[in-house]
């Protein structure tokens, strides 16, 4: 049993010369290529997450400069309404007034033109119904004046005159 | 035969010939063909499964990955610090050697070579010189000196303390190498005990053999199953370990 646990040196020197060998060679022709690999792989994946990661912000930055442009345009658009209301608001008062005036205007126009007017036809009116009354008259006084009547009537008159102004009796002194 | 010669001829090294380098005579036995085996797959199928880009590859890559991170991220940074990317070869190297050479004892005809002493012993021995490299190259050889014995310790006690940690830098690897070699051999000892019953219980009667002999074959299955797991752990706790010292000696707290 000996045997067992009795180390030969020879096979020693062959486990440490082997090892050594292995370490050196396997350090060179497998751990470097692997941890290379991995390496490379977790600098990829760190560089795309990184990639990844400023892609988010960027787009996040755009939104909010969307969203910060998108109020401004709101507010600008309820300003130029606002504004636009104001202006139609004092275009509609300055229409009204000014057709107010005019009207005014046309008003009085009309109405200086109807009182013109109607001074004109009242006028012509007396005139024809002086001139008619004349004509009537005239003839009312053609058909009732005949002889006799006209010398009653200038004996009348002339009666009513001499006693009026006797200074200018015929005859009588 | 008795169970002695039993278990020689099943765990103990088979040595076919030797040859001379110096004063080491140098063997060539079935343990270093398991070595050599577990080398060449490591220095053959990985490199080839690593740098493949074909999909049917892709689990085995994703397997080698998820343990080489594994050591990297809960093994060596924990204890080694930022320093653990330049020592990541030596413990991933260290953890797939002996797991191959755990797995390769599974193998019918195997050998496990970590069930030898001589196999332990020398990885143990490379653990040695790397704790005392990193604490050397870390703090400079004065201060790692001065830094063997924990902070706090009353002045008095360093005459004392200070070979008793010399003395635990030795044990600390001495204990690696036990602990690898007695895990590995144990399942095999109790396998190998398991089948034996088969023929103590046959010598009494052929028919009691017969009996116990699905017992047996069920019990062996078990520890197999064991012994993969121990194969995978054994492997881990060698590493862990490794680190653990390792980073203790390149910082002193």
């Amino acid at each position: 049993m000996e045997a067992l646990i009795r180390p030969e040196f020879g096979l020693m020197f062959w486990t440490i010369a082997c090892f050594a060998l292995l370490v050196v060679v396997l350090s060179k022709t497998a751990w470097k290529p692997l941890l290379h690999a991995v390496e490379e792989r977790e600098r990829a994946i760190k560089h795309d997450r990184q990639t990844a990661e400023s892609a988010r912000a960027g787009a996040e930055k755009l939104k909010a400069e969307l969203e910060a442009k998108m109020t401004e345009l709101k507010a600008e658009i309820h300003r130029r309404m606002d504004e636009a209301r104001q202006a139609a608001e004092k275009e509609k008062d300055l229409l009204i007034s000014e057709a107010r005036k005019s009207a005014a205007v046309i008003v009085e126009a009309a109405t200086r033109e109807i009182t013109a007017q109607k001074a004109e036809a009242s006028a012509e009116l007396k005139n024809k119904v002086a001139e008619l009354s004349i004509l009537a008259a005239e003839r009312i006084l053609l058909k009732q004046i005949d002889h006799r009547a006209n010398t009653d009537l200038a004996a009348k008159y002339l009666a009513e005159l001499e006693k009026e102004r006797p200074d200018l009796k015929l005859g009588a002194n | 035969m008795g169970l002695k010669e039993i278990l020689e001829h099943h765990i103990t090294d088979k040595i076919w010939a030797w040859a001379a380098l110096g004063p080491l005579r140098l063997p060539f036995s079935k343990h270093l063909l398991m070595m050599g085996l577990a080398a060449l797959i490591l220095l053959v199928v990985f490199p080839l499964v690593i740098r493949s880009r074909s999909s049917v590859l892709a689990p085995f890559r994703a397997m080698i990955e998820i343990i080489v991170l594994f050591i990297r991220d809960e093994v060596l940074v924990p204890n080694l610090g930022h320093k653990a990317g330049a020592y990541l070869g030596y413990f991933a190297t260290l953890f797939f050697f002996i797991l191959f050479l755990n797995l390769l004892g599974l193998v019918p005809y195997g050998a496990t070579a970590t069930g030898n002493l001589a196999v332990t012993g020398g990885l143990a021995f490379t653990t040695f010189m790397l704790i005392n490299f990193a604490g050397i190259k870390e703090q400079g050889p004065l201060k790692y000196f001065a830094h063997i014995v924990p902070k706090g310790v009353p002045g008095w006690l360093y005459p004392l303390l200070f070979p008793i940690e010399l003395i635990g830098l030795v044990t600390k690897a001495f204990a690696l190498a036990i602990r690898l070699f007695a895990n590995m051999i144990a399942g095999h000892i109790v396998i190998l005990a398991f089948i034996s019953f088969i023929f103590i219980f046959g010598s009494l009667s052929a028919a009691v053999g017969f009996a116990v002999a699905p017992v047996s074959v069920g019990l062996v299955l078990f520890t197999l199953l064991l012994e993969l797991f121990v194969a995978f752990l054994q492997a881990y706790v060698f590493t862990f370990l490794t680190a653990i010292f390792t980073g203790a000696a390149m910082h002193p707290h």
